[in-house]
Formats: structure tokens, sequence, C-alpha cells
């Protein structure tokens, strides 16, 4: 088979279809367009939320080992080499009573209490810490069991200090923020794919008459099927352009400093619109090859 | 699979005749055995037909209405599959061919029916051509086999109306031209004159007989017993699914035989 006419004859069929049913083909234009803007705005939310929770999820990961007060500076240092050297430690750095102190003054009510006990010769309660920075969530009870029983420690029940209960519920919020985005994305594809499956039946149906007349003098299936895929495709692509349009669009209106709203970056962006065109490519192909099945049954 | 060691026997065999020089006789190129055919769990459409057509045979298939004659024509074409029984088109049993193998079978054939089929917003000559469009796009000299295929038919001075601008005969005339593009070796017509008035219609009953007469076989169902009986060819007669009679130069009716 030449493939210079057939394609010829593929496409404009295609476009024959589109602006024959314009009507049909316009309704499924703009609602495979809703659901892949639906589609992007969702994985632009996701994505803006994990970067905010990854942030929150860094600084949850600090855990402070406290020093006791008699240990000599060299061992402090040699403890905090030793855990910076750990893989899955960020960085380490060391605060003094003193910083402790102002620390805890700048951030609490406690300034007064704590100038008190100064002045009256009560000293600063406040031990020393290494602080470390921990790349991920999930390395801080391991740490944490590591350090716990050094002799170099604070004595008393908390020698270390995180916040338990933020980590598992971060984790929580991540995983439905993901879990949420995952379930919008395939309910709005699924809605997008029975749109187009009934606009190319639509087309197919309009269409009887030439198919079976293909079928009755010896046209391959894949003849049949082409144009009726294009279809699908043309409307897939048209669909995705809209909606990464709208999206930009929006973003560039509420966004600055060279990024998108949500602070968004435009190499994301881009990664993004690809994704729609392909999503819509392939629920446009789909689509019409699901629509185009009962037409080639017999 | 075994080694044949004696050569394959001939695929044309020679018959004495009583009296007369001997007739050749071509293998079959349709063969219908025992076939049976229920729709759903209905009673059966055909049942237990057995024929063959020769190449070059001119067959009618005539019978009251519900009688299986477009069961027949649509077996041949495997829009159906035989429930029971083998239809075997050219040495190839239809219910073994695969999906994919369809359009080949179909493009030996040409197909024509009743309602002619033709694309209303495509004029005559672009209905002929998109036989050709869609099965072989990039056919060189597509003009001409249009052309040529339209001159068949007597239609050549049609070329750019549109069916609603002909008569119902010059529609069955462009259906047939369409048919033709192919050089189909099988030539299939159900009804073809059913919507015609007598004169046009024995026109197209003489252009199948011209078609037959340049090397074509043909099956051809009918219920018009005018063309049957004055064309004096074999009639193949179907009452309730089953082949009744056989004959070569038959009639429409037999003596004896109810009104079909
Ligand atoms: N698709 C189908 N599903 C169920 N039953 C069918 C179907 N097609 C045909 N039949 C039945 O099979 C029988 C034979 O039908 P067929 O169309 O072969 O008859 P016919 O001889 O061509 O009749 P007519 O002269 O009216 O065209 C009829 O009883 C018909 O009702
Ligand atoms: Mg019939």
């Amino acid at each position: 088979m030449n493939p210079i006419p057939a394609l010829r004859f593929v496409v404009r069929v295609a476009l024959q279809n589109i602006v024959r049913n314009r009507g049909i083909a316009f309704a499924s234009l703009l609602t495979v367009t809703l659901t892949l803007l639906g589609a992007g705005a969702a994985v632009a939310v996701v994505s803006a939320l994990d970067g905010v929770l990854h942030q929150e999820e860094t600084q949850a990961s600090v855990l402070k080992v406290f020093m006791a007060d008699h240990v000599s500076y060299a061992s402090i240092l040699n403890l905090q080499y030793n855990l910076s050297s750990e893989p899955s430690v960020l960085k380490a750095s060391f605060e003094n009573k003193d910083q402790a102190a102002k620390q805890a003054a700048s951030g609490l009510g406690l300034g007064n209490a704590l100038k008190i006990l100064q002045q009256t010769g009560g000293g600063n309660p406040l031990p020393a810490s290494i602080n470390l920075h921990l790349r991920n969530i999930g390395a801080v009870s391991a740490i944490n069991n590591q350090v716990s029983t050094s002799p170099l420690l604070y004595p008393g029940p908390h020698p270390t200090d995180y916040n338990k209960d933020v980590i598992p519920r971060l984790e929580r919020y991540i995983f439905a923020a993901q879990l949420g985005g995952a379930i919008m994305v395939a309910v709005v594809g699924a809605v997008a794919l029975v749109i187009i499956t009934i606009s190319v039946r639509t087309a197919a149906f309009v269409r009887r008459q030439e198919i079976e007349i293909m079928k009755l003098v010896g046209a391959t299936d894949w003849f049949v099927r082409w144009p009726f895929l294009i279809e699908g495709v043309i409307v897939g692509v048209l669909s995705a352009l809209l909606a990464s349009a709208v999206l930009v669009g929006i973003g560039l209106l509420f966004g600055s400093g060279g990024n998108l709203a949500l602070g968004i970056g435009l190499r994301f962006a881009g990664l993004v619109v690809l994704g729609l065109i392909a999503g819509g490519a392939v629920l446009g192909s789909f689509g019409s090859f699901v629509g185009i099945r009962r037409s080639l049954a017999t | 699979m075994s080694i044949s060691t004696s050569p394959a026997p001939p695929r044309t065999v020679t018959q004495a005749t009583g009296n007369g020089p001997p007739v050749r006789h071509d293998p079959p190129i349709i063969v219908f055995e025992n076939v049976s055919k229920t729709y759903g769990n209905g009673a059966p459409a055909v049942q237990d037909v057995s024929f063959t057509v020769r190449p070059r045979d001119f067959v009618f298939v005539v019978g009251a209405s519900g009688a299986g004659k477009s069961t027949i024509i649509r077996l041949l074409i495997r829009e159906e599959t035989a429930s029971k029984g083998h239809v075997i088109v050219e040495g190839q049993d239809l219910a073994r061919l695969r999906h994919r193998h369809l359009p080949r079978l179909r493009r030996k054939m040409g197909i024509v029916f009743q309602d002619f089929k033709l694309l209303p917003n495509l004029t005559v000559a672009q209905n002929v051509a998109f036989a050709i469009q869609v099965t072989d796009p990039g056919r060189s000299h597509l003009k001409e086999k249009v052309g040529e295929a339209l001159y068949i038919v007597g239609l050549e001075d049609k070329l750019n109306n549109f069916p609603t601008e002909l008569s119902g005969g010059e529609q069955q005339r462009v259906a047939i031209a369409r048919a033709l593009i192919h050089r189909p070796r099988i030539f299939l017509a159900d009804e073809p004159t059913g919507n015609l008035d007598p004169d046009a219609g024995w026109g197209i009953v003489q252009l199948l007989l011209q078609i037959n007469h340049r090397g074509a076989t043909v099956v051809m169902a009918t219920h018009n017993r005018e063309v049957v009986d004055l064309s004096r060819r074999r009639v193949l007669a179907m009452e309730g699914g089953q082949l009744i009679r056989d004959e070569q130069e038959g009639q429409y009716l037999k003596e004896g035989e109810a009104i079909l």
C-alpha cells in the first residue's frame, strides 16, 4: 500500500469527521479540555503541596543531640565529625549553651525567666547540643537509637529531641495528597475516555454506510480504523493545548519572579504541558479504538 | 505433514459424456457442503444445503421471502459463518479463513444489493473510485480504471452526476461498476432488480449476463420470475431454508411447486 495517498485519505476523512460532526466534536473537545484542565490543575496542586510538605519535612527532620555539661569541646567536635559523616546526615552543627539560651529566649516567653536565673547565679540550665539536619524523616529514629546511649549525652529521660508526632502526620499528609491527586487524575481520565469514545462512536454511526461499503469492497480493519484514531488524536491534542494555555495563563497571572503561581517552575510547567499533550493523544486514540470496535465486529 | 511421492492429481478433470466430445470440468469455484445456518436460537435459515458452482457458471438462487437466499450470499462473503457444514470458495474453507484475511476474499468478489449502497455525497466516478481508494490507495491509472468500469455499465457520460440525479437502474449500474473495479472472479447479487421496474431490472440482468460472459462466475438471488424464466440459466430453488431443486436451464417454478 502506498503510504502517501493512504495518509491523505485518512487525514481527510478525520478532518471531515470533525467538521461534519462539529457539534459532538466541539462538545468532546470542550469536555476533554475540562478534564485535562482538572488533571493539569491536580498535578500542579499536588506538586506545589509536595514542595511545601518537603520543606516541612526537612524542618521536621532536625534532631537535637543534647550534650552533658562536663563534656570537653574536643569530644563534642569528635562526635560532631562522626555524625556528619553519616550518609543520612545532611549537616551537623554545634549549638553552645549561650546560643541555646538566646534561641529559647527569642522563640518562647522564657527570656525573662532565663535572665533572672543567670542574674541570681543560677547559671544557664539549657544544655549545648549538636543539631543534625537529616536527609529524610525516616532516618531520624535510626540516628536517635545510635546516639542515645553515648556517655557524652545529657543525662536524663530526654537525651535527644525531635518532634515524634509531626513525622507520621506529615507522611500521612503527603500520602493523602498524592492519593487524592492520583484518584482525581484517574477519574477525569476515565470521563475523558468515555466522552471521546461516545464522540467517535457517533462519527462511526454517521459513517456507517461508508464503513459497510469499505468492508464489502475489502478494506482492512486498520484502514477503516485509522481516520477515527486520527480524529481522536486531533481532538485529544487540541484539548491538551487549550487546557495548557488556560493553565499557563492562570499560572502567569498569579505568578511572580520567574515562577508561575504556587511557586511552580517553568521547566516543570513545560513538562506538565508535554504530559497533557501526550495524555490527550493517548486518551484520544484509545477512546477511538474502543469507539470504533463495534463497527468492525462483523 | 506427509511427503507425497506421487504427483498431485490434476486440477482439471476431463469427463466423457454419453454422446459428443468430452466436456472439460474445472474444479468448482464455490462449494456448499451440507451447510446449515441458524441465527441466534431460531429455526435454521439454511438447512443442510449442498451444491457446487463451477467457474463461469451463472446461477439464480430463487425462493419465497425468508427462504434463505440472502443467507447464502452472506455466507459466501463471510458476513456470516456456517453453523454446520462447509462453505468453500476457490478451495478455501471460509470457516477457517482468519479475520485478517477477509479483505483478500472480499477483493476477489464483486457484490451488489437491492439498495445499491452508493454514497450520496460522492459523484458517480468518486463512488466507483472509492473501492480502490480504500483498498489500494495510490494505485496508478485510477481515472482510466474508473472510466473503463463505467463504460462497461454504459454510464461513461454520467461521471460527475450524484446518485440522486440518476434513475434506480442507473444507480444499480454504478454499484455494479464499483463491484467490477477489482476485476472480481466471483460476482454476487442479492435481489439486484428488487427496487427496479421490469425494464430497468431486465437491463441489469443483461449486464450481469455480460459480466458472466466476460469470465466471472455469477450468483444472483432473486424472486423476479420473469427474469429467471427468460434467462434459461441454472436455478437453485430454496424453500424454508432447504434446497429443493438444482436445475440447469431452469425455470422459476416447476410444475407442482407451490407459488413461491
Ligand atoms: N440477522 C438475522 N437474525 C435472525 N434471523 C435472521 C437474520 N437474517 C435472516 N434471518 C431469518 O432467516 C431466514 C432466512 O432469511 P433470508 O434473509 O436469508 O431470506 P431471503 O430468502 O433472503 O428473504 P427475502 O426474499 O425476503 O430477502 C428468515 O426466516 C429470516 O427471518
Ligand atoms: Mg433476501
